[in-house]
């Protein structure tokens, strides 16, 4: 094995075979360092949000990474591969400057779709949170309608501390219902200044970073419609009993706490699709 | 019970229907451990192989799943390096598969030679000039590399992923997969072959005994070529029979194409060349010998029956049914042909091994049949029950499967 052990010689048989053993474990010892190096760069730079939601977006169904353009028609099928996060997406640019009217508008009134409310005066993030500015320049984020109902009323939540960050698609506060844990993504980048709770509508305050403009990433308007909408369509196919096939509702409103009318198990599933967290 | 710890959104029996299919598993594994700890302590009296059969079932088996558990260097291979990403769909799977053939080869190795406290010595002390030590070295070495690619399938347990560490290092493990699957190829690649080099090299075993390239005999080329061929047929068989079991559909018919065409122009190209090889053999290597080819299948359990079945049944037959447009859409010869060329392989590695010791090799020698003792085949059963119960364990708790949670809900 070395020399000066028993049996080892200087000669080719020894040097090449031995040569090649020891390239192939340090090729390995190599790999496996790098990953571990490469580990501990991403937790002293606080990568691991960022991290754990690419991984994450990796590993969710194509269905639930399909591109927001293909809700208005101007793409046939697309599948996201950018978590979406529209903000660094050349095609999104490039199909916003082929509209005539450039960035969908905000809807002037709130709406309805497939039974679940979409304000006008908020914007919606495709984990189903929401942001709305405030006059003093801060934003509260919250949780959708259809969210809402999905959990119910939940058993536990827990908030980010005040004065922790939160980033896009990063975890924003979770939620407990009947058992299963349901991770928010957060919407928007920034500082967390208070809390709220049920009776304020929305779950956090947050000073956004910068001007906090930026928020190409949300949909508005009709394009959120038409989301929740298919998102709707999602959770009733996810929640249609095994063997019956996609089946939809033909009438009714949704239910206030969903989360009380199916299993436990049921609505893990459905929290892992409709807050893409497989 | 433990529904906290199956990959959401995935359906997956109750856990005491779970545990009533483990159940004879274990039982089975538990008294494989006790044929092995039979061996370990009182030795090789325990099993039926002696100096002429010092080969037995044992070796017979680790041939035969190491060339099984190429599905997972072949695919990793595809996959990574020619970057056929259809097969995502499968590779978590061969991975699991791979480190099973190979951790369970290395099991029954261990008590075969006997002596596992003393297992470093074939490292510490290695004979460079034995194929042996080359398989042993390569087989160690990718069992390794398998290991760090099984890692981040685990680390990608429900309940694991949730501690940021383990999540950020399966996330850069994940990155640097194309390297361990160079690796692996690499590895493979010559432990296949030294596997087979090892009988080429056999010139006291006529059967055996190949011409070659090189230091190589054909034998060296014949395994690779034999075990990428059956690879992508045991991970489309093994898909399928889970499939089966599990009672869901695991992955897109298309897979299923593609692992059949590519098993199917591998296994053609290998039954030409082992057609070719068998000739040369009884034309002209074995004559060379001293040997007189028609002795080789002279004796009735081993007749020419044997080499018909290995080349044409499990070998020709299963490549026309993949290379067959019409026949590989249909799931019933689609998987009848992945059987046969498993089949094949395994055939083939039983042909190298008890074949080759049961020829005689001197004029006054008798032909010979050597059966396993209990000891031996409940070993090798233990490597059976082991593979089925890690398995299991990672189908429930683990994603194998990526394309699942889409097909269930339709």
């Amino acid at each position: 094995m070395f020399p000066g052990i028993d049996g080892f010689a200087w000669d080719t048989g020894h040097i090449v075979f031995l040569g090649a053993f020891y390239t192939v474990l340090l090729a390995i010892a190599a790999t496996v360092s790098l990953a571990a190096m490469r580990s501990r760069r991403d937790f002293r730079l606080h990568h691991e949000q960022a991290i754990r939601w690419q991984a994450e977006f990796h590993d969710l169904p194509a269905s639930c990474r399909r591109c927001r353009h293909e809700l208005s028609g101007e793409v046939a099928d697309r599948t996201c591969g950018l978590g979406f996060d529209c903000r660094r997406c050349a095609e999104h640019a490039r199909l916003l400057a082929a509209r005539s009217g450039g960035l969908p508008k905000a809807a002037v009134s709130d709406g309805v779709a497939a039974g679940f409310r979409v304000l006008a005066d908020r914007r919606y993030h495709r984990g189903h949170a929401w942001v709305r500015r405030e006059p003093d320049g801060s934003a509260v984020v919250g949780l959708d309608d259809l969210g809402t109902r999905l959990l119910g009323e939940p058993d536990a939540v827990e908030l980010p501390p005040v004065g922790s960050r939160v980033e896009v698609n990063g975890t924003g506060w979770t939620l407990t219902r009947n058992g299963v844990r349901a991770r928010i993504l957060a919407p928007i980048d920034g500082t967390v200044t208070a809390h709220g709770g049920p009776d304020c509508g929305w779950a956090l305050r947050v000073k956004p970073d910068g001007d906090g403009a930026d928020d190409r990433h949300l949909l508005a308007g009709e394009e959120a419609r038409r989301w929740t909408a298919r998102e709707a369509e999602r959770l009733q196919i996810a929640l249609a009993a095994d063997g019956v096939g996609a089946a939809l509702a033909d009438g009714g409103v949704p239910l206030d706490d969903i989360a009380r009318a199916i299993t436990p198990s049921e609505l893990d599933a459905a929290c892992g699709l409709v807050f893409l967290e497989p | 019970m433990d529904a906290p710890l199956i990959v959401r959104g995935l359906r997956r029996c109750s856990t005491r229907r779970f545990l009533a299919w483990m159940l004879p598993w274990a039982a089975l594994l538990g008294v494989g451990l006790l044929a092995i700890g039979l061996c370990l302590v009182k030795g090789l009296n325990q099993t039926n192989m002696d100096n002429r059969f010092a080969f037995g079932l044992w070796i017979f088996l680790d041939l035969a799943v190491i060339a099984l558990g190429a599905g997972a260097f072949f695919t990793g291979f595809l996959l990574y390096i020619l970057r056929r990403h259809e097969l995502s769909a499968v590779i978590n799977s061969a991975v699991v598969i791979g480190f099973l053939c190979y951790s369970g080869a290395i099991g029954v190795l261990m008590v075969d030679v006997g002596q596992p406290l003393r297992a470093w010595f074939t490292f510490w002390h290695p004979n460079v000039h034995s194929m042996l030590t080359e398989v042993t070295f390569c087989i160690t070495c990718y069992l390794t590399v398998l290991a760090f690619e099984y890692l981040p399938i685990v680390l990608k347990n429900r309940q694991l992923r949730r501690i940021p560490s383990f999540l950020v290092f399966e996330f850069e493990l994940h990155k640097v997969m194309p390297v361990l699957a160079g690796v692996g190829t690499f590895l493979s690649f010559f432990h296949q072959g030294s596997l087979g080099g090892l009988y080429g090299v056999l010139r006291g075993r006529p059967f055996a005994f190949r011409d070659g390239f090189a230091i190589w005999p054909s034998t060296f080329f014949l395994f690779i070529l034999s075990a990428i061929a059956v690879g992508p047929s045991f991970v489309l068989l093994t898909t399928w029979l889970v499939g089966k079991i599990s009672g869901r559909t695991l992955v897109r018919p298309g897979v299923f194409q593609l692992l059949a065409r590519i098993s199917g122009w591998l296994l053609a190209v290998y039954v030409a060349a082992k057609c070719v090889d068998t000739l040369l053999w009884l034309n002209r290597t074995a004559p060379r010998t001293g040997a007189a080819p028609y002795q080789f299948y002279a004796w009735e359990p081993f007749g020419t029956w044997v080499l018909f079945v290995e080349i044409v049944a499990f070998g020709l037959a299963p490549a026309l049914v993949f290379l067959s447009r019409r026949l590989r859409a249909r799931t019933g010869w689609l998987v009848g042909a992945a059987t046969l060329a498993c089949a094949g392989v395994v055939t083939n590695r039983f042909v190298m091994t008890i074949q080759t010791l049961t020829v005689p090799t001197l004029p006054f020698e008798p032909y010979m049949l050597y059966w396993p003792s209990w000891q031996e085949v409940a070993t090798f059963l233990a490597v059976v029950a082991y593979a089925v119960i890690v398995y299991s364990l990672s189908f429930r708790y683990l994603a194998l499967f990526p394309q699942e949670r889409e097909l269930q809900q339709g």
